[in-house]
């Protein structure tokens, strides 16, 4: 049933679907994994970090993007359909900066890029954009926020949510272990979205990246020396909740 | 006769089926040049079975050469890669054949260091203990094909007491279920047996209306007929690629009394399999 009924975007199928927004979505599970938590006063991307070709210029290759000082996003899917939404919405955000003299809202970039990917799934002959966002950043009111987008245009507020391939594993680790204590510090919130990733990636920390954001403060992207320590940090600490383990048994 | 929009006359096919036989017949006759083209297509997509040194045909089937109890058959990358690192890594392996066949999709290759990226068809048997019979196969084998390939591999006449064990892949979306594809936890392992196969599987057997296709269908297909206990495993996956998290998926495996004794050390596989997967990532700069 679904061949006759995926090949033009704006048909429906007799049951509902829209097959072509349900193939952007397998697109996206293409994509490496990605991860964002919110904290009490930070919030953390964690991705992973596609193997890079040996002739390849590393910094060309970015699953992190900032949008405006106070704004950056992750995507998972195309990469071509990805720079052309960032750079609308890097315009957008400097548009709204100029025309009403006050930096846009997480939510408000959050809703431009999830109008503008829904626009694709009600055209004629435009096929949707193949990527999920999850968008970060500090509002002027200094409460943190977490959105997510995907490519039939809708968008979510979450508290922590992993997109790409695993996604659903990751979720279900951060359904477990996203707890007051885990975000009661900026270094807990990070170690969680650390360990979330680690459930999925392959070869360890050496194929993570993590930026942050801190409330007033700018995108911070994190060395490989930074992120190496966390994930020491982090097998320490399994390591003695091992022991104890073992201990409480014997 | 009819004529058509743009002036042309044309014969049209006449239903009744009476008119004008003869002559449609002489049509039909090939001609020695088509029978020529479809010898060299018959002899292009023959399959091969090679023995290893010497690189000459199998006069008999494979299994009439090397009699086996335990038959281990990989078909797909990520299956391969699983019998790679778990069990070929646990023990010696000697290469006793290979089948050579080619089709629109594929051609084996011909290279001695194999990697789960290229395709190929191998098999091999366990030098401490024979009658283990391992098949790691990654090429597409064409629908015209897979009967030779079963005749040359099993042989026309096989023994009943060998026990065959198929591992293969397939894409969540063939994965027919009630339930919605978002709520499904890929990769998941689904089991399918031969009537004769009396062990309880590793996994859930495949629910119907789920269907198996292309070579482990063929090769369970023929297990059936000869009632030969064998059975299916088989990984749905979102990923086809060779891909750690499905290779893994195949854990459960290794507890069957077929796989049982074969893998010695599984961190150590691990390892290797980690160390295959970064070997051989495809560079892609589509999806990121």
């Amino acid at each position: 049933m679904a061949s006759r009924y995926d090949r033009a975007i704006t048909v429906f199928s007799p049951d509902g679907h829209l097959f072509q927004v349900e193939y952007a979505q397998e697109a996206v599970k293409k994509g490496s994994t990605a991860v964002g938590i919110r904290g009490t006063d930070i919030v953390v991307l964690g991705v992973e970090k596609k193997s890079v070709a040996k002739l390849q210029d590393e910094r060309t290759v970015r699953k992190i993007c900032a949008l405006d000082d106070h704004v950056c996003m992750a995507f998972a899917g195309l990469t071509a359909d990805a720079r052309v939404v960032i750079n609308r919405a890097r315009v957008e955000c400097q548009s709204h900066k100029l025309t009403v003299e006050d930096p846009v809202t997480v939510e408000y970039i959050t809703r431009f890029i999830a109008t503008l990917k829904q626009k694709y799934t009600q055209s004629n002959g435009r096929r949707p954009f193949g990527i999920s966002a999850l968008i970060v950043g500090f509002d002027d009111d200094g409460i943190p926020r977490l959105y997510q987008t995907d490519p039939s245009g809708t968008y979510h507020a979450w508290k922590a949510n992993a997109i790409g391939r695993s996604a659903k594993t990751v979720r279900e680790f951060l359904e477990k272990n996203y707890t007051e204590d885990a975000i009661a510090n900026d270094n807990e919130a990070i170690k969680l979205a650390i360990r979330a990733l680690l459930e999925v990636v392959q070869s360890g920390g050496k194929n993570i990246e993590l930026a942050i954001i801190r409330r007033n403060q700018p995108l911070k992207m994190f060395s490989a020396k930074e992120i190496e320590l966390q994930v020491n940090e982090i097998e320490k600490e399994k390591e003695e909740a091992e022991k104890k383990k073992s201990k409480k048994t014997a | 006769m009819a004529a058509t929009f743009f002036g042309e006359v044309v014969k049209t096919p006449c239903r009744a089926g009476t008119e004008d036989e003869e002559e449609e017949e002489e049509g039909r006759r090939e001609t020695p040049e088509d029978r020529e083209v479809r010898r060299q297509l018959a002899r292009k997509r023959e399959v091969r079975l090679l023995r290893r040194q010497t690189k000459t045909s199998l006069d008999v089937s494979l299994l009439e050469k090397y009699p086996c109890s335990k038959f281990i058959i990989a078909i797909g990358n990520n299956a391969v890669a699983f019998l790679s690192s778990f069990v070929m890594s646990s023990g010696v392996w000697e290469e006793v054949g290979c089948a050579k066949l080619w089709n629109e999709w594929c051609r084996t290759t011909d290279t001695t260091h194999l990697s789960p990226a290229e395709a190929f068809c191998v098999f091999y048997h366990l030098k401490s203990n024979p009658s283990v019979l391992l098949c790691q196969c990654s090429c597409y084998v064409a629908e015209d094909q897979q009967f030779q390939w079963l005749e040359k591999v099993f042989g026309s006449c096989p023994k009943k007491s060998m026990q065959v064990t198929v591992l293969t892949c397939r894409h969540v979306t063939d994965y027919k279920t009630s339930e919605p594809t978002s709520s499904l936890r890929t990769p998941f392992l689904k089991a399918l047996k031969t009537q004769s196969f009396r062990e309880s599987p590793c996994c859930s057997l495949l629910e119907q209306p789920n269907i198996v296709h292309d070579l482990p269908a063929a090769v369970l297909g023929y297990c059936q007929v000869w009632k030969i206990p064998a059975v299916l495993y088989l990984c749905y996956t979102d990923v086809m690629k060779l891909d750690l998290i499905t290779v893994e998926a195949f854990k459960p495996v290794l507890s069957s009394r077929s796989l049982k004794g074969l893998v010695k050390n599984i961190p150590q596989s691990t390892e290797i399999l980690k160390k295959l997967m970064t070997t051989n990532e495809i560079q892609s700069n589509i999806y990121t």
